[in-house]
């Protein structure tokens, strides 16, 4: 019997006269690689083309060093708003855009949170070690992360001793971190945090107390010996379960929340191909046929610190970061602040009344007032083309894939009953942020 | 129709919900027959409230010696009976005692030794001492089987500014938090702009996400508009005017205008006194004892008494002994209050022993989790959390 030989869904994108690089192919890059175009940016991708577009999202804006290093001189203050407010300012623009994206991924997937640490210190030195090794490799960041004194607060490691270990961190290295559900049994997370014993923190350091540490010989995935740590870790790496569970979390944020297993699969030996190289499998997955899918486009619920982030970017507008990392909050995502250390209930989990409410609220203020009148903030932003119609102007940037006619037709008849143009220009957007249309990115 | 769908009347417009968004709709607005529900108020004192300064052992030498400072004379109190007493501050609660809507339960807490508020904190939201830490917080679970019972309703609500307590985190959903006391706010909400966003809602069909969006915006606009009209009706009941006060009345209001809503977390902070506890202490307990006494008259004036229960609790209660800061430190057990008419008035429970402490604290001698059993069981009727037996509570 011939099999068919099934087509890669990792396979190079081409556009096509049905498949084209137009505007809602270029948006769904710079939704999903950075956060959001700029007025412009999108149609210097159609004019660069997707190449360019890709490279993009890795280039540094030119104040970039002062934007990371401002935060210094506040962390002695040990507030963790102006922490959440630094990096909100890099996500909307003052940092790379793909480096912002990762790192925002990273701390979803090692989700820790300062009320737990209390520790602003500690969890700034965490963000930096996700944003300098969140496009690097995957073995190096697990690595680091294991002896990051934030996570070593946050899953109990000064209490991990021999004779009486503490699990947390052996279990969630399994469950949440490398492996996932059903890789590993109970016997391998108890044998594991034998290993992981003598982990601990000394200050704001990592510190290894051999008077604490099990040299023992532990079995861990049916292997046998006297495993420190490091050598439980490697264990964990090696597993064949950890590629994969890597490779679906890719996917899951940046493509589709429900991958199907061949493309898992097949990323997952990509990733194994790079050397665990998570920019460069990226490079691959970004580039696809599976992530310039039109059906996976706008088909997603968008987080909280997401939605802030595109609406200011997509108005060019400089709002105080503090208050953009005060709306995500209202909305359900207090940056350094996880619910839990499985991190934010992303996709429909996002939304209830109260965080809808905020959404509403929130994101419409930035355009008019409580009575509807339109804000000073809102200046020249839609202003662009103006012998267009001011709805469609507004639809336009907000919806570079398009809107359905009865959509359309909503806003031009809202527009057509505001007095002034300024006044519609508002009217319009502010309906839009508080439409679910807007809330799929 | 598929069967996953169903027709749901919300202000006479026909709406078709599917099963995910139908957490979200508030109960009253469902066109269901109303039943006079019972209600849960929990309200949490977060910081470690010193449950000695509050419950006050009055005959006990021993407290008068472990807190050569902060000790409240025995004539101050508000007695309770003939060895306890309510701390000077709190004769707004000190009457409701009288009107037999109060029981204090003593010596209740958890015997992990564990004097970290967030792990503490996290025990009494989970209603378990065990790690990994659960998904869930007690009030979420008990909230998944008021869903179950009744689809549609919105069965919790969390009342401040703060972030959403893991208490309230269920498996089917996250309660909304409700933020201003006035209830949920729209803004902008101008006639014209409600009727754009009406009409942009109903613009074009939907299914999947987008469906789920414009259900959950439906019902929140649909909650809003009910808890303004709710909140801005008149009322002779008056209440402090602090953000308690205020966070209770809405509570009230939610009740007796039959919002649906069975399971409200309100929060007091402040409570972790490491020095000069007294005028900070003296001032927090005033503010409790008179939003809480206010919070029972108004239900006992809209006829909602009999079927409101408020359980009061903190982390963990301090150190018997004061620090040499005239504060205190995290402790252990200390007292919680139930309050309600239907509640069995009085003192409950073993009393603290000052000479017989453990490791310097107050010993727990009521396990936090039955409790909540009397309150999960023998109060809303629903399945318990845990396998604590009830307590003889309820009258």
């Amino acid at each position: 019997m011939k099999l068919s030989r099934t087509k890669s869904a990792l396979a190079e994108w081409r556009p096509t006269p049905g498949n084209a690089w137009d505007a809602s192919a270029a948006a769904q890059l710079l939704r999903r690689g950075g956060f959001g175009p700029r007025p412009a940016d999108l149609e210097r991708a159609l004019d660069e083309g997707v190449d360019r577009t890709i490279e993009r999202l890795s280039e540094a804006p030119e104040s970039l060093e002062e934007n990371l290093s401002g935060i210094h001189s506040l962390l002695g203050v040990g507030k963790i708003s102006q922490l959440q407010a630094w990096w909100m300012s890099l996500i909307t623009g003052g940092g790379v855009p793909l480096v912002e994206r990762m790192a925002l991924m990273w701390h979803n997937h090692f989700a820790t949170s300062n009320d737990k640490v209390d520790d602003v210190r500690m969890m700034h030195r965490q963000n930096v070690i996700l944003r300098e090794n969140g496009l690097g490799d995957f073995r190096g960041l697990l690595r680091k992360l294991a002896k990051d004194p934030a996570m070593l607060i946050w899953l109990d490691g000064d209490a991990n001793k021999r004779g009486n270990p503490n699990e947390n961190f052996a279990r969630e290295v399994m469950e949440l971190f490398a492996l996932g559900i059903g890789n590993y049994d109970e016997r391998d997370v108890q044998e594991a945090a034998r290993a992981f014993t003598g982990w601990g923190t000394n200050g704001r350091a990592f510190a290894f107390s051999p008077d604490h540490h099990d040299t023992g010989e532990k079995q861990i995935f049916g292997k046998r010996g006297e495993f420190d740590g490091d050598e439980a870790l490697e264990l964990v790496l090696n597993h064949p379960a950890c590629r994969e569970h890597v490779a679906r979390k890719l996917i899951e944020s940046f493509v589709d929340a429900k991958p199907e297993g061949a493309a898992v699969r097949e990323l997952a030996g990509v990733l194994v191909e790079r050397e665990w190289n998570i920019g460069a499998t990226l490079d691959v997955l970004l580039r696809s046929e599976l992530f310039f899918q039109p059906r996976v486009r706008r088909g997603r619920i968008a987080g909280p610190v997401e939605i802030v982030a595109m609406t200011v970017r997509c108005m060019d507008k400089s709002i105080a970061p503090s208050r953009l990392a005060l709306a995500a909050d209202r909305m359900g995502q207090s940056l350094f602040r996880p619910p839990s250390v499985k991190g934010w209930d992303m996709g429909r989990g996002w939304i209830n009344a109260g965080t809808w409410l905020a959404r509403h609220n929130e994101l419409a203020a930035y355009v008019v007032d409580s009575s509807g009148k339109p804000r000073a903030t809102l200046g020249s932003a839609f202003s662009k083309r103006a012998e267009r119609e001011p709805s469609e102007r507004v639809l336009n940037t907000l919806f570079p894939d398009g809107t359905d006619r009865a959509y359309a037709g909503a806003m031009r008849t809202a527009a057509d009953a505001c007095t002034s143009e300024q006044q519609a220009l508002a009217q319009v957007a502010a309906l839009a942020f508080s439409s679910p249309e807007y809330h799929l990115v | 129709m598929p069967s996953t769908r169903r027709q749901f009347l919300i202000n006479g417009i026909g709406v078709t919900a599917s099963l995910a968004a139908m957490p979200l709709l508030p109960n009253a607005l469902a066109r269901t027959p109303r039943k006079r529900e019972r209600v849960l108020v929990v309200l949490q004192l977060s910081g470690g409230n010193d449950g000695l300064n509050t419950v006050i052992p009055r005959t006990q030498d021993a407290y008068y010696r472990l807190r050569p400072t902060l000790a409240i004379g025995s004539n101050a109190v508000h007695a309770l009976d003939k060895n306890y007493g309510l701390h000077p501050s709190m004769g707004a609660l000190a009457k409701v005692f009288e009107e037999q809507k109060l029981a204090v339960l003593h010596g209740v807490g958890h015997t992990v030794q564990e004097r970290s508020h967030f792990r503490s904190m996290e025990i009494w939201h989970t209603a378990s001492t065990a790690l990994p830490l659960a998904d869930t917080g007690w009030l979420g679970r008990l909230s998944d089987q008021i869903s179950a019972r009744s689809p549609g309703s919105m069965p919790a609500l969390h009342i401040g500014a703060g972030t959403l307590p893991l208490a309230l985190r269920g498996h089917g959903h996250l309660p909304p938090t409700v933020r201003d006391p006035k209830g949920f706010l729209l803004e902008p909400n101008t006639p014209a702009f409600a009727s754009s966003r009406e009409q942009l809602l109903s613009a074009s069909s939907a299914d999947g996400d987008l469906d789920f969006l414009r259900n959950s915006a439906k019902s929140t606009y649909t909650a809003a508009k009910r808890m303004t009209e709710l909140t801005s009706a008149k009322s002779s009941v008056s209440y402090p005017n602090t953000e308690l006060g205020r966070q209770l009345k809405l509570v009230a209001r939610l009740i007796s205008g039959e919002f649906g809503t069975r399971v409200f977390q309100v929060e007091l902070g402040g409570f972790d006194h490491h020095s000069r506890q007294a005028p900070a202490h003296q001032a927090l307990l005033g503010q409790l004892s008179n939003a809480l006494a206010a919070f029972q008259g108004d239900l006992d004036e809209s006829g909602h008494d009999d079927r409101v229960m408020t359980l009061v609790f903190s982390e963990f209660g301090r150190r018997a002994a004061e620090n040499g800061s005239r504060g205190t430190d995290h402790g252990a057990g200390a007292p919680a209050f139930l309050m309600g008419s239907k509640v069995r008035a009085g003192l409950h429970g073993t009393g603290p022993d000052l000479t017989q402490l453990v490791d310097g604290d107050v010993a727990v001698t009521t396990d936090f989790r039955s409790v909540y059993t009397t309150l999960e069981q023998s109060w809303m009727g629903m399945k318990p959390s845990t396998r604590a037996k009830a307590l003889p509570l309820l009258g």
